[in-house]
């Protein structure tokens, strides 16, 4: 296998002459040299760079003979794979069985693989041949097809327990003047963060929510053609919770921002936020799917494949209004709008009858206030609360931990986490107990519809076990609250939301 | 990582060409393949162009004064690695035997390189020896080619015997003709005869091919240089019917 392999090119940037090289490496090595092949690589990685974040590089290359998917790990060994027909962006599912998907699948898991970057090289391969004509190493010669692509370059693929030999060959073509060049990772760019790293407390807050809310619509705006083209169901996950964040930063914001944030953008906010509802809620029960027909106990996993066509049917109706909505002028608008918003945000005159407050005041007031509802809120509960105190208790937890992340920078790590690790598990319990009430609801509602377009008895009754379940998940969800809800009211975690300002 | 072995108490079976051809189809499928020939006359070793030539011999392997990973070389071919023979190994039975759990020590050296390869294929010498104790341990699959005659169900039941007996976990066995020439009318009678429930028998079997002979010349897997070749399809059915799932 390779371990490892090395780039370099003309000192000048200049072409590379395939004849200089090979007399250069023929002083130690047989040379063989293979014909010109023109070669398309394609750098997968999901929208999010799992792949890069994990170490992995995979490409997809087509050439002449074939195609191939070259996945490279850290440890910068390859494998290589054989494929036919591949087309992106697509799940790990259409990868060939073998190591290539087992290394792939799990860190994916339901995002799509897209192309990351796209060229077309030239490429010939040389093989240095030792004496009994084994190759013991392998040199590329790598020139430009396109103008946009990168200078010509000599990649010396190093074969394992042939080292000295590849470094022999790096020697030989460092006398002819070419230097090693760093190995690119991907030409694709980190996402651009907007959060602020560690602003001044004194600053004013419109600094620091204005960084916050441009993040925002930088993630909404990233996440909108995949949304559109419904590559996978996380395109519409994160383009709301970019929506999410932007109501909450909005409200937690109020002290210090103008009068049309409330009167105009938090209104327009929570109608795209409902907008984006209903495909979501059917991509969840979708993806629940496969965990849904594990509950069942008497009917068969294939009792549920009505529900599957028609939880497809009305997705494949919802989106199309979701995305005729999104593809609107309206909302070109309202995006475009809302950019021009932020960019005079900082810049904004203030209310003349309001003191300019600082991020740190807002953080103090704001951790403070959400801290109170939630824990107000929590106090209420008793065990025959209806479900929908519950429900707003769980909006209270969301801004809490919403005002936790965005002014995160302002406060102390240690002690956020720390609290944050106990909202989780509050919030857990409250999303639980919460999506289970929906879900028994949506059952009911999709069971109705069903059985008026006249659906077989067994998808029914398939259902009324999987509603049956989510009665059991809901009673258990509901038990760990208050567990979940002292966890957060212990002395030592009150201790850190006082080093929060949710003690004032 | 699963572990294959071509094993044979008799030589010149085929255990070589298996395991070179088997090993070079696993590895073309995407599978990080490693082959190591344990038999010190190095056919192996030599049909991939790599010098048999271990650093310190099977001793230093053995006793781990070298780790196996110093000792690997990458083939000519994608996914597809070597660990060459030495003829060294010829006394590796002593060398096993100066070792604790002297029957156990050829699978804690593959297990130190678990995590690399997806396919392990001992190539074995013919013998019945420590080394064949030590690769019945280590494999979870025993390939056995047998040369269609009537001695060759004898090594078999032999084999089979000797698998049951042994102690701990005993790997899969699974026989199948090499060399057939159906024009032979022993052959045939041997492969029809064959009690296929005696143990696992492959349904494909592998004819006595020139072009199989012609690896030694060609010095590469059948698949690699005669890719439409009967000779290739017939291994191609026999990683079918074999390979780990």
């Amino acid at each position: 296998m390779i371990s490892a392999t090395r780039v370099l090119q003309a000192a000048d940037d200049g072409p590379l002459e395939l004849e200089s090289i090979v007399q250069a490496l023929s002083a130690q090595f047989a040379v063989s040299t293979g014909s010109k092949q023109l070669i398309r690589r394609r750098r997968l990685d999901t929208f999010d760079r799992r792949l890069r974040a994990a170490g992995l590089t995979l490409e997809h290359q087509i050439t002449a003979p074939g195609e191939r998917l070259v996945l490279g790990r850290a440890d910068e060994s390859t494998i290589v794979v054989p494929v036919k027909d591949l087309r992106w962006p697509a799940l790990a599912d259409v990868l060939p069985a073998g190591p290539v998907r087992d290394a792939i699948a799990p860190l994916i898991g339901i995002r799509a693989l897209m192309v990351a970057s796209d060229e077309r090289r030239r490429l010939r391969r040389l093989e240095l041949l030792n004496d009994d004509r084994k190759t013991v190493a392998r040199v590329e010669l790598d020139e430009s097809a396109s103008a946009a692509a990168t200078p010509a370059q000599v990649t010396v693929a190093r074969l394992r327990g042939y080292d000295d030999q590849a470094r022999r060959a790096d020697r030989l073509l460092a006398a002819l003047g070419m230097r090693v060049v760093e190995v690119e990772q991907g030409v694709d760019q980190e996402p651009v963060s907007g959060a602020t790293s560690g602003p001044d407390r004194g600053v004013p807050a419109t600094v620091i929510l204005s960084a916050a809310l441009s993040d925002f619509l930088l993630t909404m705006r990233e996440n909108l053609p995949g949304l559109l083209d419904d590559v996978d169901t996380e395109f519409l996950h994160d383009f709301r919770v970019a929506v999410r964040r932007t109501r909450a930063t909005l409200k937690l914001g109020r002290p210090a921002l103008s009068e049309v944030m409330r009167s105009r953008w938090e209104p327009a906010f929570k109608s795209l936020g409902d907008l984006t509802t209903p495909v979501r809620d059917l991509d969840v029960y979708e993806l629940d799917l496969p965990t849904m027909s594990r509950w069942l106990m008497t009917a068969e996993p294939t009792d549920l494949d009505a529900l599957a066509a028609h939880l497809r049917k009305k997705r494949m109706v919802a989106r199309r209004a979701l995305v005729a909505s999104l593809r609107s002028a309206r909302f070109r608008q309202l995006i475009r709008q809302w950019g021009q918003e932020l960019t005079g945000l900082v810049d904004a005159p203030q209310d003349t009858d309001r003191e300019i407050l600082s991020a740190g005041e807002l953080t103090d007031q704001s951790i403070s206030r959400a801290y109170r509802r939630v824990a107000r809120g929590g106090a209420l509960i008793r065990a025959d609360s209806p479900a929908g105190q519950l429900h707003e208790l769980r909006k209270r937890c969301k801004e809490l931990r919403y005002a936790l992340e965005v002014l995160a920078p302002l406060i102390d790590q240690g002690a956020r986490r720390r609290v944050v690790a106990d909202l989780k598990g509050l919030q857990d319990v409250l999303g639980r107990f919460q999506d289970t009430e929906v879900q028994r609801r949506a059952m009911r509602g999709f069971a109705e519809e069903m059985m008026s377009e006249g659906t077989s008895a067994g998808a029914v009754l398939a259902m009324g076990e999987l509603i049956g379940h989510l009665d059991v998940e809901q009673d258990r969800a509901r038990r760990e609250f208050d567990a979940a809800f002292a966890r957060l009211q212990r002395p030592s975690s009150l201790q850190l939301m006082g080093r929060l300002g949710g003690g004032r | 990582m699963k572990v294959l072995a071509t094993y044979n108490i008799k030589g010149g079976v085929g255990k070589t060409s298996t395991a070179v051809n088997l090993a070079y189809l696993a590895a073309r499928e995407g599978r990080r393949t490693l082959l190591w020939d344990l038999d010190p006359q190095a056919a192996a070793t030599y049909l991939f162009r790599v010098r048999p030539r271990v650093k310190g011999g099977g001793h230093a392997l053995v006793t781990r004064q070298r780790p196996i990973e110093a000792a690997l070389k990458a083939t000519d071919f994608d996914n597809l690695d070597l660990l060459p023979a030495d003829f060294s190994y010829r006394n590796m039975d002593l060398e096993l035997d100066d070792t604790k759990k002297r029957t156990r020590r050829l699978g804690q050296l593959l297990d130190s390189v678990a995590g690399e390869y997806d396919v392990v294929f001992l190539d074995c010498p013919p013998s019945i020896s420590l080394v064949s104790e030590n690769v019945m341990h280590a494999s979870d699959t025993l390939l056995v080619p047998l040369i269609p005659a009537t001695l060759s169900i004898r090594t078999l039941d032999q084999l089979t015997r000797f698998v049951a007996d042994s102690q701990g976990s005993r790997p899969e066995v699974v026989a199948f003709f090499s060399m057939a020439d159906r024009r032979k009318r022993l052959h045939r009678e041997v492969i029809d005869a064959m009690a296929r429930d005696r143990t696992r028998v492959a349904d494909t079997v592998i004819p006595a091919l020139s072009i199989i002979e012609q690896m030694a010349e060609r010095r590469a897997p059948v698949p690699a240089f005669a890719p439409t070749s009967r000779a290739a399809q017939c291994y191609e059915q026999l990683w079918a019917e074999v390979c780990p799932r």
